[in-house]
């Protein structure tokens, strides 16, 4: 199972909210179907972000992929070392390659635990 | 299922990125959509900065993709997109190209012009150190001897629900601007037709995709969305030049 320390969408987004900050990021699942990431833009601190809207976007193999936050709020700080090092989404999507933290304003009601989204996995697979 | 075929006039760089958007954000079906470029065009790809074409000659149009990848000079070609359910393609976004490139493959076999995939190769990079598309065929391309035959790019959005635009470029005849890419005129024997290659690309995307091709049109809405997005989108330097 994954982490359950966190929440995940649809969509493959995590977040990890701790005293009302979210940290927000990609899951495994997300990144093996991308496969050679090549290129990420994120938000800019102080930007705002809305749950189940676009807070940045990922090309990999000339697809460019939207990501979605499981968060309303205003960006505190960004993952910069992350674009430069695209790699570590495939070594530490859960840790090292978290991409923003959002100081929370609202929560997408769409959100699943982490049982739920290895199930909702399984089933996209297939 | 249905697969909807629209086969437009060639048009304006900005009005076919903006029906594709258009195609992507609300057909309700299945839909691939053939066009070509009046006038010629040079297409970037969604990241790609405009300063690096600073070069074009003066009053080439330029218009910037919703898709990823490297740019494009769109001259003599058949262009076609493909707004589909994600859930219609591999999930794997390299198993989708090798789908829809094998339909490509046997559909140019059937006019006479002989292509590979590539297995191997270097791995496929969207921003390459070349800015040009075709400049070097990577793993999945499909090539001739004479180089790189067909672009593709996509994007993929998932809300509302998840969806995929699929762009696919097969040039005629070598643009002058882009001397280094392969071209179906280089191969295709004296009774290749334009209309004949059409014909069964349809048929070979679709069942490619297990569907049943069918001509349609293109609804009031998607054609107002997509003159909605021509204005303020894919007509408008602040976006073209936004990186």
């Amino acid at each position: 199972m994954r982490p359950n320390d966190r929440k995940y969408l649809k969509s493959h987004e995590w977040c990890k909210v701790e005293n009302g900050i979210a940290t927000l990021g990609i899951t495994d699942f997300a990144v093996s179907h991308l496969s050679d990431l090549v290129f990420l833009d994120l938000p800019a601190k102080g930007a705002s972000v809305t749950a189940g809207e676009s807070f940045g976007e990922i090309e990999s193999v000339k697809a460019v992929s939207d990501l979605y936050s499981p968060v309303s709020g205003e960006v505190v700080e960004i993952n910069k070392d992350l674009p430069d090092n695209l790699e570590w989404l495939g070594s530490d999507p859960f840790a090292k390659a978290w991409m923003v933290k959002v100081k929370v304003t609202a929560t997408s009601g769409d959100l699943l635990d982490a049982a739920a989204y290895d199930a909702h996995c399984a089933a996209e697979s297939h | 299922m249905r697969l909807r075929v629209l086969v437009d006039q060639p048009a304006e760089a900005a009005w076919n990125m903006a029906i594709d958007e258009a195609l992507l954000q609300l057909a309700a079906m299945p839909t691939l959509r053939l066009y070509g470029w009046r006038p010629h065009a040079v297409s970037l790809g969604y990241f790609q900065a405009a300063t690096d074409f600073a070069d074009l000659p003066a009053g080439t149009p330029l218009v910037r993709r919703l898709t990823g990848g490297g740019a494009i000079c769109h001259g003599d070609e058949v262009t076609f997109s493909l707004a589909l359910d994600a859930a219609v393609l591999p999930p794997a976004i390299a198993d989708s190209y090798a789908l829809l490139h094998d339909a490509v493959l046997v559909a140019l076999r059937d006019v006479g012009v002989i292509a590979t995939r590539l297995q191997d190769g270097h791995p496929q990079t969207a921003r390459p150190a070349e800015r040009w598309c075709f400049t070097v065929p990577g793993q999945g391309d499909l090539v001739t001897p004479t180089g790189k035959l067909l672009g593709s790019a996509q994007r993929r959005i998932r809300a509302p629900t998840p969806r995929v635009l699929h762009h696919g470029s097969l040039v005629l005849h070598r643009p002058a601007l882009t001397p280094f890419v392969a071209a179906i005129a280089d191969t295709a024997p004296t009774t290749f037709s334009r209309q004949a290659l059409l014909a069964t690309l349809i048929d070979h995307l679709a069942a490619a995709l297990a569907m049943t091709p069918e001509t349609g049109e293109r609804t009031a809405a998607e054609s107002a969305l997509a003159a909605q997005l021509q204005q303020e989108r894919y007509g408008n330097p602040a976006f073209t030049f936004s990186r």
